[in-house]
């Protein structure tokens, strides 16, 4: 094959896997878009959007002050936002950017007790981890010792909480919570052209509006992300820095194209996905922000069967990246608006989007294969324990992983084929 | 008599393993039970008792008359279902539940129409229901490890290993190494057990709506698909012919008075049942009926030492119980998540009942195993309803394009 070669990195990096390009991705993009992908977007991007909670509650319990938290939100947004435009856009795949979640609670408890700019200087390092390991390919190797059954069964436990969240709410808010959850049912049963998640949103609205919610305490700001130098010491690195770069290399990006690849798009660009997140997240040590990565959630939102069309789902992601670039300034209104909205709304919203997607990770863990390594991954992703400090995602895909070879060895594709893979880790060396 | 003729030591060791393995595993939930609900030991004592007698009447007389070997217990799934209803559910409320429930098998036995019932559930919700009913103990195991990280990770390595090495027996010694565990790092201390024979306490039932539809319901439906439904299938299986009739009479009838004393729904078992139906128990199958009776024999023991058997649970650490029925739980719970995750033809309503029983949640005083039935069985009617004519079905259950 000779194409033309667009992108000079393509030249000195044969691991970067090849995507569609840029050039005439504005103009795919308008003739893509459609309204099932124009709704998962939406949905994810305000997922996202929501997810600034995440941190505000993480701040809020480490004692940060408000005006960091803030920056931090708004720099999620707006720098993950850049790079969610490109990513999905070049590859014309599903990929949205956003940010480490359990990174960004590892983040706010570790500042206290190292300083921010010694924080953000371990971030640096393990966004130059990342970065190595996309550009030298070993993202094979690493999804090789940590198989999808395992990686599903962690993305399961980390999801269920959503979609138990969508359910409790039942208990004290029967009637929004019941009009909402059967409208979606209903909606995708009988409702041919309108997305279901569409339908709830705006009953859920209108039953919002009709019931007189209170929108007086949404205040508008304006404000953009702030430079930073950041400071290095061993500390932080030991602490922070390398269970950061091992969740990102280890879980966020395995996560993410274990859901992609789950939902039927075989050539998901591992390598640049960790190598892109890596640059994303040096960046981000210059701006209060803790890491770049591929975003589990969303891109379940925005790959899944509610996106619509297979190969126009990319869409989703793009819209995504202008949601979180068009809000980042203005997250102080957004977050005030979120807050008018009973907390029960974006939760139900969330399990809803999140659902079919909670089966197909369960599907796939529960597939056969690394039955017992897949199985305690996903308990201990449920249990939300912390060991060393390190929390209950990493533990489910390291002692998944490691159960799973004591117990099940002939489930790993090196045991069976172990030729193949020496000849890949020597060419990825 | 053709039961001592027929008598083989392989037969009475299968029926005393599976025993053994019922006083390993499911009855550290049904421990985990009374602790929930503050009972004191003596009362607690009782209850072992009636299991035991329901599941050893039962068992003996069953294996007896049919000529097979029918392996009873008490229904695990139910035991979990208490833990989190007690302590808001009263002693007498849960009788009276258990009653209910029992009647409602007697009546699904009676008629004959077992087969057909259990055909009428859709796979996945009864599986998701099991599986978020059981889920919580599984999670538990690695809440302990925050706890009792040695304790924890000790009784990891023991399952895993046992597991491995001695599939059959795991579950026994894993009770022996945790015991040997928890007395040398937890310091419990046994002094306390001794021989100490029954005492059966009376309870007066009392019925409820809230306990019906919270307890009884769910408790008859659970023991139908959790336990007669792989009993009876590891039994046909095994190549008996049995019909469900007199099994489901037999266990629900015994079970009636077992209640009064606190004994949980009579069942066949269906976690140790394989044990006593296969060529271990014996190579001539027309031979294997002797496990049956040998493993109600073992049970009538159990129940005659149940004071003893409650003090040795008692005298052992909280963590350590939640452990026991956490890692011999496991196989239940991977296995039902699998059966729900596998009916793609109906996923998003298993995983809804799933995630409602898995939730905890409570509505008009009613727990999330109803609740999970009662929205996932909606959810299947209004998502995946198979008598209308459904154009996106294909869409919904796959999610993939051709």
């Amino acid at each position: 094959m000779t194409s033309i070669i667009k992108n000079p990195l393509e030249h000195n990096v044969k691991h970067i896997e090849k995507g569609a390009g840029l050039a005439t991705a504005p103009r795919d993009f308008l003739r893509d878009l459609n309204a099932d992908n124009l709704s998962a977007g939406v949905v994810a991007g305000i997922f996202g959007l929501s997810a600034g909670v995440i941190h505000i509650s993480a701040g809020t319990a480490a004692g940060l002050p408000q005006e960091f938290t803030l920056l931090w939100v708004i720099s999620y947004l707006l720098i993950n936002g850049l790079f969610g435009l490109f990513l999905p856009a070049y590859y014309r795949l599903p990929l949205p950017m956003a940010n480490s979640i359990p990174g960004a609670l590892l983040f706010a408890a570790i500042i206290p007790l190292v300083g921010l700019n010694e924080a953000l200087g371990a971030t640096l390092m393990a966004g130059a981890i990342a970065l190595v390991v996309g550009l030298a390919g070993w993202m094979s190797l690493v999804m090789r010792l940590i198989p999808m059954p395992i990686v599903m069964g962690m993305v399961a436990g980390i999801l269920l909480k959503f979609g138990t969240n969508m359910v409790m709410p039942l208990q004290n808010a029967l009637v929004p919570a019941t009009i909402m959850i059967l409208s979606f049912f209903f909606a995708a049963r009988y409702l041919r052209r309108v997305p279901p998640l569409v339908v709830t949103l705006l009953v859920g609205v209108g039953y919002m509006a009709l019931s007189g919610a209170d929108f007086s305490s949404v205040t508008f700001s304006f404000k953009l992300p702030e430079f930073i130098m950041p400071a290095f010491t061993l500390e932080a690195f030991l602490a922070y820095g390398l269970p950061l770069a091992l969740i990102l290399v280890g879980m966020e990006t395995p996560a993410g194209v274990g859901l992609v690849k789950g939902m039927g798009y075989k050539s998901a660009p591992a390598n640049a996905i960790t190598a892109l997140g890596g640059f994303g997240t040096m960046v981000s040590a210059f701006f209060n922000l803790h890491s770049t990565c591929i975003a589990a959630p969303m891109t379940g939102i925005c790959s899944g069967p509610e996106a619509g069309s297979h190969d126009k789902r990319w869409v989703a992601a793009v819209i995504v990246g202008i949601i979180f670039v068009t809000a980042a300034p203005f997250y102080g209104f957004v977050f005030s608006l979120i807050e008018a909205m009973p907390s029960y709304f974006i939760a139900i919203v969330a399990g809803l989007a999140l659902l079919r997607v909670i089966g197909s990770a369960m599907h796939m863990t529960f597939s056969g294969k690394h039955e017992v390594g897949a199985m305690f991954s996903f308990l201990i992703a449920v249990s939300g324990i912390q060991i060393l400090g390190i929390g209950s995602s990493f533990w489910a895909l390291v002692l998944g992983a490691g159960l799973s070879m004591l117990v099940e060895f002939r489930d790993f594709d090196f045991s069976r084929d172990s030729s193949t893979s020496r000849e890949a880790a020597a060419s990825a060396r | 008599m053709s039961l001592l003729k027929d008598a083989s030591l392989p037969a009475i060791t299968a029926g005393f393993i599976a025993v053994l393995i019922s006083y390993a595993g499911p009855l550290a939930i049904f421990f985990q039970a009374a602790q929930s609900a503050e009972i004191s030991p003596q009362m607690m004592s009782s209850w072992v008792w009636a299991i035991s007698i329901g599941a050893a009447v039962s068992g003996i007389g069953l294996s007896l008359w049919l000529r097979v070997p029918v392996v009873t217990a008490w229904s695990a799934p139910g035991t979990a279902l208490l833990v989190t209803l007690f302590p808001e559910l009263s002693l007498n409320e849960a009788v009276g539940a258990y009653l209910t429930a029992a009647l409602i098998v007697f009546a699904v036995g009676v008629s004959g129409s077992f087969d057909r019932i259990v055909a009428l559930i859709p796979p996945g919700i009864a599986a998701a229901m099991m599986a978020g009913i059981l889920f919580q103990f599984g999670v538990g195991v690695f809440t302990s490890l925050e706890e009792s990280p040695l304790l924890a990770l000790g009784m990891l390595a023991a399952y895993l290993g046992f597991k491995r090495l001695f599939p059959r027996y795991f579950l026994v010694l894993l009770l022996l190494v945790g015991i040997v565990l928890a007395v040398g790092l937890e310091g419990a201390s046994l002094a306390g057990v001794s021989w100490q024979l029954a005492s059966p306490v009376p309870i007066r039932p009392e019925w409820t709506l809230s306990a019906t539809l919270s307890l009884a319901l769910p408790l008859a439906l659970v023991s139908l698909t959790g336990q007669f439904l792989p009993g009876m299938a590891i039994l046909r299986g095994a190549g008996y012919t049995t019909q469900a009739r007199p099994i489901l009479t037999v266990t629900s009838l015994v079970s009636l008075p077992m209640a009064l004393f606190g004994g949980i729904t009579t069942v066949v078992a269906a976690i140790t049942a394989a044990i006593c139906t296969g060529k271990a128990a014996h190579p001539d199958p027309d031979k294997r009926y002797v496990a049956g009776v040998a493993n109600g024999g073992f049970y009538l023991l159990g129940a005659l030492f149940s004071g003893s058997i409650v003090l040795l649970f008692t005298s052992l650490p909280v963590t350590f119980v939640a452990l026991l029925a956490g890692l011999a739980l496991i196989g239940a719970i991977s296995g039902n998540l699998g059966a729900a995750a596998a009916e793609k033809e109906h996923l998003e309503a298993s995983i809804i009942t799933f995630l409602a029983t898995a939730s905890g949640m409570s509505l008009f005083g009613l727990g999330s195993a109803f609740w999970g039935v009662a929205i996932g069985g909606a959810a299947y009617l209004a998502l995946h309803r198979p008598w209308a004519p459904a154009r996106r079905r294909g869409a919904l259950a796959t999610g993939e394009k051709p």
